[in-house]
């Protein structure tokens, strides 16, 4: 193996030892959580979560799921997949609907979209996420949550273009760094909010850090979350953190609309726990 | 003797050494699917167990996925009840093990007797119910081949990130440990294959025994048989002019660049 392919471990940033403490100073310094997203409730934003589905009718989800799609493999289709409507979706494993019941905890009135590019048959994982990722951007998303991604090098272009494409109409895109021994995307793209666990259990608690690829911190530690069969459990991973900063972001998206992927990032930013607002 | 052996009909020659080949290429055939997988499961065995250990768990497994039969296989365990696990199938899209199978992301889970479906599952085909589970894919080439899990961190309710990325490095021992006994059954089948290319070939002397042989332990679909063709093309561009050969070196060299330049970008950035 070479060093090349030891990855960083990419939550040990978030430690309270390895916390950096930073400073912003001038007019950014007039950000702040409440002007960013006191008293939002993410009314009216559309959110999809590009996963393993979502179970619509859990009770943590309070009918919040208005529609999705299912993105099947399928070797005689065209790009060898095919999109169906999912109008009342339901999720092959609980992973999905974990991250529905973080965003929908954070961001209440938001309506959350299942796009489901997980089933079955694992042969088309690389093509179904691209595919899924795709039609979030082209069917009036705001806000996209990706507690998934792949290493497979063969997707890292089209992904790229998608990612891209998704930048340019204003549609921010949020994503999990996978926590594993090799490169994972779309997360170490630099245009979209790629999200690390800490420890810490406050919602509204996240972190930034200054050394990319993974800026954001955000809770992923032993969280409660909703699972399949109107379930909960108690889990652990990047995955769980990815979507609370979704929620941020669509109560912000909810209350500035005019903001841009890049300007909401600079929010985020300006509103993280270790940086320091400094009066000038 | 010498003499003997000279007025031998080569027909008979060729039955004697198509004999020989058929014993050799079955014994080649044999360590490739019996000697070595059974000692890369020594190897995987005392990678769980290290893992276990390190990490303070109770126990600890590594299951493959069958692809043919959509399961998730367990191979090797340590712990309680570790040889009822070894040997038993799971559906590959459920609980746990399944959702890291069919996602490629590692999880941790604790307080799992909360949650009575996992506990129900795992109970009635173990009789061993866990309260917290740790699972990390096996990846080989960038594609989920199995799942490693972790189960009990001992004097701790749950499994932390840094356990979560510790067991993705033990993961990745044990995928390249898959990867090596596989590439011995490969080479079975590419010395098969390529024998039978050989007696095949339009040579001075037809080999029809040998051919029979190698016909009765014919691998049916040699995996790696993309590499045999780039030999193959190796071959004929060997017998190529110089000129010739200079011009297909240099298409491969660039090949070769922006293969390695391809893998450098998409890992680029991140090599601190």
């Amino acid at each position: 193996m070479s060093d090349e392919q030891l990855r960083p471990a990419w939550s040990q940033a978030f430690m309270d030892v390895a916390l950096l403490s930073l400073s912003v100073s001038g007019p950014l310094a007039q950000l702040s959580p409440e002007w960013a997203w006191g008293g939002s409730t993410g009314k009216g934003v559309r959110v999809a979560v590009v996963d393993s589905g979502i179970e619509h009718d859990h009770p943590a989800l309070d009918s919040c799921v208005r529609g999705g799609v299912a993105v099947e493999y399928d070797e005689q289709a065209y790009m060898s997949h095919r999109i169906d409507p999912d109008p009342e979706p339901q999720d092959v494993s609980g992973h999905g609907t974990a991250c529905a019941g973080i965003i929908h905890a954070i961001a209440p009135e938001a309506e959350l979209y299942s796009v489901r590019v997980l089933g079955r048959d694992m042969r088309g994982r690389g093509i179904q996420f691209a595919a899924g990722l795709d039609w979030a951007i082209d069917n009036g998303m705001q806000v996209v949550n990706m507690s998934l991604s792949t290493s497979n090098q063969d997707y890292f272009a089209l992904l790229h273009d998608l990612v891209d494409n998704a930048y340019f109409k204003n549609i921010p895109l949020v994503s999990a760094v996978n926590n594993i021994p090799a490169p994972s995307f779309p997360s170490l793209y630099s245009s979209v909010i790629s999200v690390a666990a800490h420890a810490g259990k406050d919602p509204f608690t996240y972190y930034y850090n200054p050394n990319p690829p993974v800026e954001f911190g955000a809770p992923g530690i032993d969280v409660r979350v909703a699972w399949n069969n109107k379930q909960y459990i108690t889990s652990t991973g990047n995955s769980f953190a990815a979507p609370h900063i979704t929620g941020i972001v669509t109560l912000i998206r909810a209350k500035h609309p005019e903001l841009t992927p890049f300007q909401i990032k600079t929010v985020l930013w300006a509103c993280a726990e270790n940086v320091q607002r400094m009066r000038v | 003797m010498t003499e003997e052996l000279s007025n031998q009909n080569p027909s008979t020659q060729d039955s004697q050494l198509a004999e020989q080949l058929e014993r050799l290429v079955r014994s080649i055939q044999a360590s490739g699917h019996a000697v070595l997988p059974r000692s890369s499961d020594a190897l995987l065995q005392s990678i769980v167990a290290a893992a276990a250990r390190i990490f303070g768990a109770g126990a600890a497994s590594i299951a493959l996925i069958d692809e043919k039969k959509g399961t998730l296989d367990f191979k090797v365990a340590v712990g309680p009840g570790n040889t009822d696990v070894v040997g038993m199938s799971i559906p590959r899209d459920k609980g746990i093990a399944g959702y890291v199978a069919m996602t490629g992301q590692p999880i941790a889970v604790s307080n799992v007797e909360q949650d009575a479906r996992f506990a129900q599952d795992f109970a009635r085909s173990t009789g061993y119910m866990p309260r917290s589970i740790l699972a990390t894919p096996l990846l080989s080439n960038e594609r989920v081949i199995g799942v490693m899990e972790v189960l009990d961190k001992i004097q701790a309710a749950s499994f932390g990130l840094q356990d979560m990325e510790l067991l993705g490095m033990f993961a990745h021992q044990a995928a390249l440990a898959i990867d090596i006994s596989q590439q011995f059954d490969r080479l079975g089948e590419a010395l098969i294959y390529g024998l039978t290319r050989l007696a095949d070939a339009e040579t001075a002397v037809a080999m029809p025994d040998l051919l029979a042989a190698l016909e009765k332990i014919k691998v049916e679909d040699p995996q790696g048989s993309d590499l045999l063709a780039l030999a193959d093309l190796f071959n004929q561009i060997s017998q190529l002019g110089s000129a010739e050969r200079r011009a297909c070196l240099k298409v491969l060299a660039v090949f070769a660049e922006y293969g390695s330049a391809k893998a450098k970008f998409s890992r680029g950035g991140f090599g601190r």
